[in-house]
């Protein structure tokens, strides 16, 4: 066989783009010059139109109907399964230590003092079976900066949705509910949500789901307390850390450590009544009963808000507490 | 930054056209079928961090692309595929070649080409030829530059002429005369 000119080989890759439809302007005009003068390079420009010609078949070819409806269906189940397990993370330093918040398609999951560690493998997350984690940055970048603000004291309400699919039984999640509900600023006690969620007797495993509680400070265990008003504990011993959110939000407590206990001579009291009516510690033995049946608040403004009205005998109206 | 439409529309709008991608660079619609699922679930986990401006489409292929060159990178893996392809590429195609007669012949041989072709010469074939991407989003799809992606479909051509060679195919006049204008725009 013989060797091509060194014109042809030379100009053979845009003689091949140029009879393909793939050739840049000047490129087909060397192209064209060529095949004037250069038969067998014209008659390889014509082959290739003709390859191109089979080529564009292919383009307009119909894929194989039934696979590719069935590679479909299984992305779409693939993709819903997916989307169920994937957990988005990030960790973020706060006032209170690292913290860990995750999120999935259903809302926010997890919310983690990170205690001995830095990063994921100190979470519970990274030990939860079943969950694809993925490391996110601008979604939940939001939330932390949500949070800041909620820690500062200049955002009362975290509107996050939750998935409390991370809590251990239907009944931990009965009780996140409840004490989801309790306001900002108000106190309760482990007893009160017993009641409220239907298990007056359940104060204890109460106390056991909000040790378990996947969702700190969103969902407010802070401000669920025992009946005498000790803060007993906290994220495990971190009552300091109970003490300071509940600071946040204008409640007080006094004394160290294990002994701490809410300051009620500064917060109002609610006992509830048909009156609705709200007092101030000083009323009778209001501030003697136990916390739960009676809901404490820390201003006025907070009983307005959720409907209250001042004890006609006390009058909190006309005295108030000292901010 | 989280890509502006809802993923569902991403499928909607592209599952169709990376399946039939990956049905043409694979030799068996489980494979197609496969990577087409991974590449959409690949894309789903990183779809949150994808620009407002990009563009999805050459993204997508661009993962497809990724995911069927691991999947050979196997050499024994991808033997295996070769042998399949005379028995599988005419059973899986019902609409096909068969339909058009007189392409069918050049057709099928040239579909055996294809299948034959070296991996980065067939995906830069497959993603040039069949689905118009420029040169510039084959290249990032092969890790490579836009030269290099030329290049790989000039030497896939090639192939092409030389084992279509003693063939006798339908003349050019009739087919998309835009696709043989000489100048085409870049």
């Amino acid at each position: 066989m013989m060797r091509k000119p060194h014109g042809c080989l030379e100009i053979e890759p845009d003689l091949v783009a140029s009879a393909t439809g793939d050739a840049e302007p000047g490129a087909a005009r060397r192209v064209e010059h060529h095949i004037d003068s250069c038969d067998a390079c014209r008659r390889e420009f014509h082959r290739y139109r003709e390859i191109e010609g089979v080529v564009v078949a292919l383009r307009r070819a119909p894929a194989a109907v039934a696979s590719e409806v069935r590679a479909r269906e299984g992305l779409e189940s693939r993709l819903a399964d997916l989307r169920s397990r994937l957990v988005s993370y990030r960790v973020f330093p706060s006032p209170l230590g690292r913290i860990l918040i995750a999120r999935s398609e259903h809302g926010v999951s997890l919310v983690e003092y990170l205690h001995g560690g830095t990063d994921l493998k100190a979470s519970r997350l990274s030990r939860v079976a079943g969950v694809e984690l993925q490391e996110d940055g601008a979604e939940i970048e939001t939330l932390y900066r949500e949070l800041l603000e909620y820690l500062r004291g200049d955002r009362t309400r975290l509107e996050w949705p939750l998935d409390l699919r991370l809590a251990r039984s239907d009944f931990h999640r009965a009780v996140l509910r409840a004490t989801a509900a309790i306001p900002y600023g108000a106190v309760t006690s482990y007893a009160g949500i017993a009641a409220e969620i239907g298990k007056p007797a359940a104060a204890r495993a109460v106390a056991q789901a909000l040790r378990w509680n996947p969702l700190p400070i969103v969902v407010p265990c802070h401000r669920i307390i025992g009946t005498s008003g000790a803060l007993t504990g906290y994220s495990g011993d971190k009552v300091g850390l109970k003490q300071q959110l509940l600071a946040v939000e204008g409640i007080q407590a006094k004394g160290k450590r294990t002994d701490s206990r809410v300051a009620r001579d500064t917060l109002y009291h609610y006992d509830r009544n048909d009156q609705h009516e709200y007092c101030l510690p000083t009323c009778g033995d209001i501030a003697r009963r136990p916390i739960g049946p009676v809901t404490l608040l820390a201003s006025r403004e907070l009983a307005g808000a959720l409907g209250l009205v001042p004890c006609s005998a006390c009058r909190p109206d006309l005295h108030p507490l000292a901010a | 930054m989280m890509g502006e439409q809802p993923f569902e529309t991403i499928v909607g709008a592209h599952h169709a056209e990376i399946y039939r991608y990956l049905r043409r660079v694979t030799s068996r619609t489980a494979e197609a079928e496969d990577l087409s699922q991974e590449t959409f679930l690949r894309a789903y986990r990183a779809y949150r961090t994808l620009g407002p401006d990009a563009n999805v489409r050459a993204w997508l292929f661009a993962i497809a692309t990724n995911l069927s060159r691991n999947h050979f990178r196997s050499e024994k893996r991808r033997r295996v595929a070769h042998e399949a392809v005379s028995v599988e590429s005419r059973e899986a195609d019902p609409e096909g070649p068969e339909h058009e007669a007189r392409f069918g012949e050049a057709r099928t041989l040239l579909e055996a080409t294809v299948q034959g072709l070296p991996l980065k010469q067939r995906l830069a074939f497959v993603m040039r030829k069949v689905h118009d991407l420029d040169y510039e989003a084959i290249g990032r799809s092969l890790d490579c530059s836009a030269e290099s992606a030329r290049a790989h479909v000039f030497q896939a051509l090639r192939k092409i002429r030389v084992n279509l060679n003693g063939h006798e195919l339908p003349p050019a006049g009739g087919v998309e005369t835009s696709r043989l204008s000489m100048e085409r725009p870049r």
